[in-house]
């Protein structure tokens, strides 16, 4: 009934369209061979690799720039990029050698000092950089010849893997521009060099031939924003892209019986879990055997298996095994309703009710699923669903006055336990909502130490004691998802980086 | 400046940008460094005070999210929203008068049955629903126009349609309503009496005075869509002011939002003051009667 008025509707239009069909005129985006056209979610909101730090924004930089490491695309162990070599002179100090055959795109060599002036850009306060926390470990980095020396406040196990965040920026041009004109007309020594930015629609690349790594595959690249998931499928669908990202398990469904596209999908070190308020007096949460009953009365597979269509692994723990620190040994919860009737009796809790705090940048199927679960123990769910700046500013607020549970999804970007654990469970951090001490004693000690060996034994503590206390219960591993062409040879990885360089056409 | 105050203050006591903006594994110390860098560390009322000084100087500030000044990221987007709102007024002008007329001359008959179900469904079904058909139909089956983007004349043609679909029908409706009433008017049975045909009644006396409701109608309606339309753009990825004003709002940009109110503000007296002027050209009595009072 709708197709056949819809068609009568076009009828009425088709002079119109016909008429600007044939007058209209849209320019292919760059040369002859086929552009890489890629759909994102939302528009980057910068492209100078030092300011703003989000998904969206590095996506498309880091193909302009170079890093000063790289994590390798199938290990994710971390490897030499623009720094060749490095070695850790003492305790507090690192010493990094650049290589000598880089050129950024305006013909300029990359030195050391453009390495040790993006650091130091990033820590000047004035720059007002997002990013700023990522170093503020650092306390000096200076070049010498080919030598960046980097020196932390204390041992640093985590600075490696922030550097591999780190873009190199030319210092000379960014001082010459300025950091306005800079960020509109970004010059890197990366695979891709920028053409144009069409504010608020799209960002076109062009291949840099005379990359050190060698000429890339892929002539260029369009990166579009394009927000409604609806839409981006149908940009897909007829060819406008070539690769749409953010996608979740409902929209990649209707693309698999489409024989001409494919599915990508990875596990990243992203995890999903639900966090208790153990603080707040008021909260029945504060009793551990309230939080034990829920531990075991939601039904973790189900989610995974309906709701996210498989797309997600079980995790034991708040953090998934690609991280460092991760403790397999770690017994978890498993389904069990009956136990988790049985602890709230014992609690004195049978017919308790808690308040489920949330916002919408959260899949709300996976918090109604929790309220059902919890519902067939006796747990009365009330879902206080509030926009996201509101939600931050409510769950960060030291009074903790929140709510009982929330539902989070966490990544720390360092592949490493002490970037989830200490901002999720150590005293007084921002996202902390629990307090033990000797928990706080177990992440100082792993986080001011360099040696692995010892680091994951505190871990191992840790781990230990957050599955007697269950602040928090681990639910599962998340996945990327994106769709592609067919003619594309691309394998997201773990790090849901988007390195054009790593791509192909097919033959 | 009315505006400006309660925005200002909405804005501010609801949320806090440095929060959306730093990693998720930032400290409280390194936030607070940021906060202070932004002036967002300050007394309230000493931002508004100097929110209003620096407005009365023509700065509206920096974006805290891209860093660059406002002014110059709404100018970047306020020509496609143009575009947008007058292809899509056109094509509601257009389409809505020529139906509304039609549907009154030719009251009671099969015309005016036929356009009915047109009017049914520009009334009922909401933007993003029509946006999705016509993708369905004009870029997925058809291949004939893009989805999204904004490159070309070919990009503005569906989310034109979709806006426009919304408007078509009432202005149909209003157009209709008041031909009616004037057809039943004496000057038409005198002009019919006198042996004008149909076509000579309605284009050169009925439409000029069934003319002051429809007017007021689009100039409305131009004011909406001057202002960005949100849905309509979000479907097609089409880089005006709606989408902007979302992602800004989002992102708790104050600088951004405060400038995007401000100026949509403005935009909506002009285009009211202009809708009052064109009265008098359409309606010379309305001049003449202000002025004998």
């Amino acid at each position: 009934m709708k197709k056949s008025k819809l068609h009568r509707k076009s009828l009425l239009f088709l002079a119109l369209l016909c008429a600007c069909v044939f007058a209209g005129s849209s320019t292919p985006a760059l040369g002859t061979e086929h552009v890489l056209a890629i759909d994102l979610a939302t528009e980057s909101a910068t492209l100078d690799p030092g300011l703003q730090y989000n998904t969206d924004s590095y996506t498309v930089y880091r193909n302009i720039f170079d890093n000063l490491l790289h994590r390798d695309p199938q290990t994710l162990e971390i490897i030499p990029w623009v720094a060749e070599s490095w070695e850790q002179k003492d305790e507090l100090t690192w010493a990094f050698k650049i290589r000598g055959d880089i050129k950024f795109h305006n013909g300029e060599s990359l030195k050391a000092s453009d390495v040790a002036f993006s650091i130091n850009r990033i820590l000047d306060k004035s720059f007002r950089s997002p990013q700023y926390s990522n170093y503020s470990q650092i306390t000096s980095c200076e070049a010498e010849d080919d030598i960046v020396t980097i020196k932390t406040e204390a041992p640093s196990p985590t600075l490696l893997a922030q550097l591999v965040n780190l873009s190199v920026v030319p210092e000379k041009y960014v001082l010459e521009q300025g950091n306005e004109k800079f960020n509109l007309n970004p010059v890197g020594s990366g695979p891709y060099k920028f053409v144009n930015w069409q504010k608020g629609s799209q960002i076109e690349l062009t291949a840099n031939d005379e990359h050190w790594k060698g000429k890339p595959q892929i002539v260029g690249a369009v990166f579009r924003f394009v927000p409604n998931a609806a839409s981006r499928i149908a940009d897909l669908q007829s060819g406008l892209a070539d690769v749409i990202l953010n996608l979740n398990a409902d929209n990649v469904e209707a693309l698999k019986s489409d024989g001409a596209l494919q599915v990508l999908s990875s596990p990243t070190e992203r995890v999903a879990f639900l966090l208790f308020n153990c603080l707040r007096d008021s909260s029945p949460t504060k009793a551990v055997n309230v939080r034990k009953a829920i531990a075991y009365a939601i039904d973790r597979e189900a989610i995974v298996t309906s709701l996210l269509r498989g797309y997600g692994n079980l995790v034991k723990e708040v953090l998934t095994p690609l991280s460092f620190g991760y403790d397999d040994t770690v017994e978890g919860f498993s389904y069990d309703p009956e136990k988790a009737k049985q602890l709230l009796k014992e609690a004195g809790l049978e017919n308790v009710s808690i308040t489920f705090i949330s916002s919408p940048a959260y899949d709300q199927r996976v918090v109604q699923a929790v309220q059902g679960d919890l519902a067939k123990v006796g747990i009365g769910v009330k879902i206080n669903i509030v926009e996201q700046a509101i939600y931050l500013k409510t769950v960060q607020d030291p009074a903790q006055e929140w709510g009982d549970i929330r539902f989070g999804i966490w990544s720390s970007g360092t592949m490493d336990a002490h970037g989830t654990l200490v901002p999720l469970f150590h005293t007084g951090t921002l996202w902390s909502s629990f307090s033990n001490s000797n928990l706080d004693a177990a992440l100082d000690a792993a986080a001011k130490i360099t040696d692995k060996e010892v680091r994951l034994r505190e871990y191992k503590k840790a781990f230990q004691i957050l599955q007697e206390e269950v602040p928090a219960i681990g639910l599962w591993q998340n996945y990327t998802l994106s769709a592609a062409s067919k003619q594309l040879e691309w394998q997201p990885n773990a790090q849901e980086s988007f390195f054009i360089q790593d791509m192909k056409w097919k033959d | 400046m009315g505006i400006s105050t309660i925005v200002f203050f909405a804005l501010h006591l609801s949320g806090d940008p440095v929060r959306l903006m730093v990693p998720p594994d930032a400290t409280l110390k390194d936030m607070d460094i940021l906060r202070h860098e932004l002036g967002l560390d300050r007394p309230l009322y000493i931002q508004y005070v100097e929110f209003f000084e620096n407005l009365s100087r023509g700065d509206l500030g920096h974006s805290y999210v891209q860093n660059r000044p406002v002014l110059d990221i709404i100018r970047e987007r306020f020509p496609y929203t143009v575009r947008l709102a007058l292809a899509a007024l056109l094509i509601s002008v257009v389409t809505g008068i020529f139906i509304g007329i039609v549907n009154a001359v030719f009251r009671g008959k099969w015309i005016e049955k036929m356009f009915v179900p047109f009017i049914l469904i520009g009334q009922c079904l909401p933007a993003f629903c029509v946006g999705i058909l016509l993708i369905m139909l004009f870029s997925v089956q058809l291949r004939w126009l893009p989805s999204t983007g904004a490159r070309g004349l070919k990009s503005l043609i569906l989310p034109s349609i979709t806006l426009a679909s919304l408007s078509i029908a009432s202005l149909a409706q209003v157009t209709r309503a008041n031909m009616l009433e004037q057809l039943e008017q004496n000057y038409v049975r005198t002009a019919r009496a006198k042996g004008a045909g149909t076509p000579r009644i309605v284009i050169w006396h009925v439409i000029r005075n069934a003319g002051i409701p429809i007017i007021t109608l689009v100039g409305l309606e131009t004011a909406n869509l001057l202002g960005g339309a949100v849905v309509t753009e979000t479907i097609f990825a089409w880089p005006g002011l709606g989408l902007l004003t979302i992602q800004a709002i989002n992102a708790r940009d104050f600088p951004l939002v405060q400038a995007i109110v401000l100026f949509v503000s403005i935009i909506f007296i002009a285009v009211n003051f202009l809708t009052d002027l064109l009265y008098v050209i359409v309606d010379p009595r309305i001049k003449l009667e202000k002025e004998s009072a």
